[in-house]
């Protein structure tokens, strides 16, 4: 993802345009698809949060982990730009629907573990295990699978790079890259997420799964402990590639390519500094709401301030993108660490100001979301991650079409 | 700079700066004086009705069919058959030995509120002036939309209601509003609720700020309320809940459906009462509505028994499953009794372990 700072694609006129339009997309498509109030009424809301998560997952599945322009090369280049990209979105579209309804609702939880369907789970029985919490339940576990994924992916693309197949076609690099990153994206959600679903039940599927280890840690049994800590970890990841160019994890390579040593590198820092930006939430959050409390709920609950944090993570990573695909990645001065710096402190405030956003009267319009914090049922990641989706469209898909002006001779990797 | 400086000088200018209403300031000028609520000899509270819906499935059929939790409550043609009520009447002892009522929410299916009433004397208090006023917990159809089976016996009660209300909400309250929503199968547009009889009496919209900024509304000695506003299900805002302060023994909770947590009302009373002792709580307590289960629920036992609470009444949107779990990890939790059965309905999800006070049943602290 990083790019060349220098290069000057975007008119900042049009940058506002773009990003204006792109908002009001973001709009249609959350009052068609996710507004209680209209037509298809997906946010229940962990069955619209997983199916946006999936998605995106999709997408980052193809741009990151198979490398599609790789692939494709020859017939994208040649392709209309709109067709192009009305070719890749629909079979994001397509491949979102394979993952959510064929492979985990149709294949994994009807053969394998029965908490991936809805269909399985109700065919189980038992309290609780009627249509719609079963499709709430199946489809938490699946949201908590693909940001285990989203993380490895991420993480893999930015700390790893091409390694160790950056000598071997694009084709052994894919579908290696893809198997390993499922690997550890299966181990991970095993570690972070699965004692959490195993414990949606009543009773507990305790032989399964054990109990939330991080209870005594965190102060809750939810995995909303695990879910902000790795968004967190998430906005460095986002912020360092985007924003930072790829450094420094970059002094790492060797031949411009990623090393071993580059990867645990990064893996440890984003890791750290996911922690350190968790801690800084937390003691904010206590600063302004008091010290959240075992079994508190609202802004008192622990496994809220926990999502929480991610949540305001996902506004920074969304000022990122902003920020790089509609503004050029402002400022682009001669210094690095400086125009870094900058940088993330504009997506900071950025961000910020989509916190503002959301919890504002404003988001009641837009949104038809009831004013407040800590609604239950109620997470800003979902409309996050849908504008997120529909940038990565637009400037992977579109190559930033119809206001991002390529330069002539000006290989665009934005 | 101290750390907590700094840490609240970026909280102010960053997340706080984005709070609506009532924030941090507010919350921050309440807390910085403990109040005396005063005292009461004891509390009486008999569960008129706390079964708002009979099927718990076809309710969230209801919910999920019209858009989910998210939802507006006025545009879903809910399954008239299955509505009932919640309500609650309170009788305080004062240390004088006085006996004063009121009542805390006013129900949903007129019919039901009528047979419930009837069976509880309750149209002749209401009539003669010994109910002395109404505390509305917040704005959901279960607890407002029977307003009308209240206000035909007595137009003018006074009425403590949160200040969060929607048009739809006022019109039914003081415009003799009948409300429809649309069948999405048939596209009939069906009866939802209706009151013929305005409210004429005082109104108190109570908010954070509560009366002469002390964060609560003192109703008398020992008794008060306090709003909180938070986002709640079906569009609704804000929830006004009961303290008592129950003299040699503590602070007692009453809610509606207690969705700002249990333990948060508890933590608020440690905050802001004098002489804070906890004691007991009552109402629904918004944890495992649809007997599903989650984590954090095992998170509310393990805090219910952090908080020391003493005398633990539930029911309603508590979760059976909720309540028989807290029994039996330990949680003193008040047994109702088989006086629901005798009611022409109840609820499919009723259990023998009778861990619900449910209708019929009456505690006291």
């Amino acid at each position: 993802m990083a790019t060349d700072s220098t290069e000057n694609r975007f008119n900042y006129f049009f940058g506002v345009i773009n990003l204006a339009g792109v908002f009001c997309i973001v709009w249609v498509l959350w009052y068609i698809l996710m507004n209680p109030n209209t037509v298809m009424k997906l946010y229940t809301p962990m069955y619209g949060f997983s199916l946006i998560v999936v998605f995106l997952s999709g997408l980052i599945l193809l741009t990151k982990v198979l490398d599609y322009n790789s692939w494709f090369e020859n017939q994208s280049k040649n392709k209309n730009v709109i067709l192009r990209g009305l070719l890749w979105t629909f079979i994001s579209f397509l491949l979102m629907g394979v993952i959510n309804y064929l492979v985990f609702w149709g294949f994994i939880g009807k053969f394998g573990i029965a908490y991936f369907s809805p269909d399985s789970i109700v065919a189980g029985g038992g309290i609780g295990a009627e249509p719609f919490a079963a499709r709430e339940n199946a489809s938490t576990a699946i949201l908590y699978y693909f940001t285990a994924f989203l993380w490895i992916a991420l993480f893999w693309d930015l700390g790893f790079g091409r390694w160790p197949w950056h000598n071997d076609g694009a084709g052994t690099r894919a579908w290696s890259k893809f198997f390993v990153v499922f690997f550890f994206t299966t181990l991970f959600y095993i570690f972070l997420f699965h004692s959490h679903i195993c414990y949606l039940f009543y009773p507990a599927q305790s032989k399964a799964g054990v109990a939330p280890w991080w209870e005594a840690l965190a102060s809750t049994g939810s995995a909303f402990f695990s879910l902000g800590l790795v968004l967190c970890i998430l906005a460095w990841i986002i912020f360092s590639d985007l924003l930072w160019e790829g450094q420094p994890w970059k002094k790492f390579e060797i031949n411009g390519e990623g090393t071993f040593g580059k990867g645990f590198a990064t893996f440890i820092a984003t890791l750290t500094l996911g922690i350190i930006l968790l801690f800084i939430f937390l003691q904010i959050f206590d600063s302004v709401w008091d010290e959240a409390f075992v079994g508190g709920q609202y802004t008192d609950g622990p496994d809220w301030r926990y999502i929480h944090a991610g949540e305001i993570s996902g506004f920074f990573v969304l000022a990122a993108f902003i920020l790089k695909n509609y503004f050029n990645n402002f400022p682009n001065l001669n210094r690095l660490w400086l125009r870094a710096l900058i940088r993330t402190l504009l997506a900071i405030a950025i961000g910020m100001l989509l916190y503002w956003f959301y919890y504002s009267p404003l988001a009641t319009f837009f949104l038809a979301k009831v004013e407040g914090f800590a609604q239950p049922g109620d997470t800003p990641l979902v409309w996050t991650l849908l504008f997120l989706s529909i940038i990565i469209i637009q400037n992977e898909f579109f190559n930033g079409w119809p206001l991002k002006k390529i330069k002539p001779g000006v290989e665009d990797n934005g | 700079m101290k750390r907590r400086t700094f840490l609240k000088s970026m909280a102010a200018t960053g997340i706080a700066a984005s709070m609506t209403g009532a924030g941090v300031l507010t919350r921050e000028a309440e807390a910085a004086k403990k109040i005396d609520i005063g005292e009461i000899k004891d509390l009486k509270i008999d569960v008129l009705t706390e079964t708002s819906w009979f099927n718990n499935d076809l309710f969230k059929k209801d919910i999920m069919d019209y858009g989910g939790a998210m939802t507006n409550q006025y545009i879903i043609p809910w399954k008239w058959d299955n509505a009932g009520g919640y309500s609650v009447l309170m009788t305080v002892t004062t240390l004088e030995g006085k006996k004063r009522k009121f009542l805390l929410d006013t129900g949903w299916n007129n019919e039901w509120m009528d047979y419930i009433y009837e069976m509880n004397n309750i149209p002749a208090m209401l009539k003669s002036g010994e109910i002395e006023f109404m505390v509305l917990s917040h704005w959901h159809l279960d607890h407002f939309w029977g307003i009308e089976s209240t206000l035909k016996h007595k137009a003018d009660i006074p009425f403590y209601a949160p200040k969060t209300y929607y048009p739809e909400d006022m019109a039914l309250l003081k415009e003799k509003a009948h409300h429809m929503a649309k069948d999405k199968n048939t596209g009939e547009m069906m009866h939802i609720c209706k009151n013929d009889v305005p409210h004429t009496g005082k109104l108190v919209l109570c908010d954070p700020k509560g009366e002469k900024g002390e964060g609560i509304y003192r109703m008398m000695p020992g008794v008060a309320i306090r709003n909180f506003d938070v986002p709640i299900l079906l569009r609704v805002r804000g929830e006004n809940v009961l303290y008592f302060n129950v003299k040699d023994k503590g602070i007692v909770t009453v809610t509606g459906c207690c969705h700002p947590g249990v333990l948060s009302l508890f933590s608020y009373a440690r905050k802001n009462f004098k002489g804070y002792k906890p004691y007991g709580c009552y109402g629904g307590l918004h944890i495992s509505l649809f007997e599903t289960w989650d984590p954090k629920f095992d998170d509310i036992i393990k805090g219910v028994k952090a908080f020391k609470i003493q005398k633990l009444g539930c029911n309603h949107c508590t979760g059976w499953i909720w309540a028989e779990k807290a029994a039996a990890q330990g949680i003193p939790v008040v047994k109702g009794t088989d006086k629901y059965k005798t009611y022409k309905k109840y609820s499919t999800v009723a259990k023998t372990s009778n861990v619900f006070l449910t209708n019929g049943d009456t505690v006291t602290f």
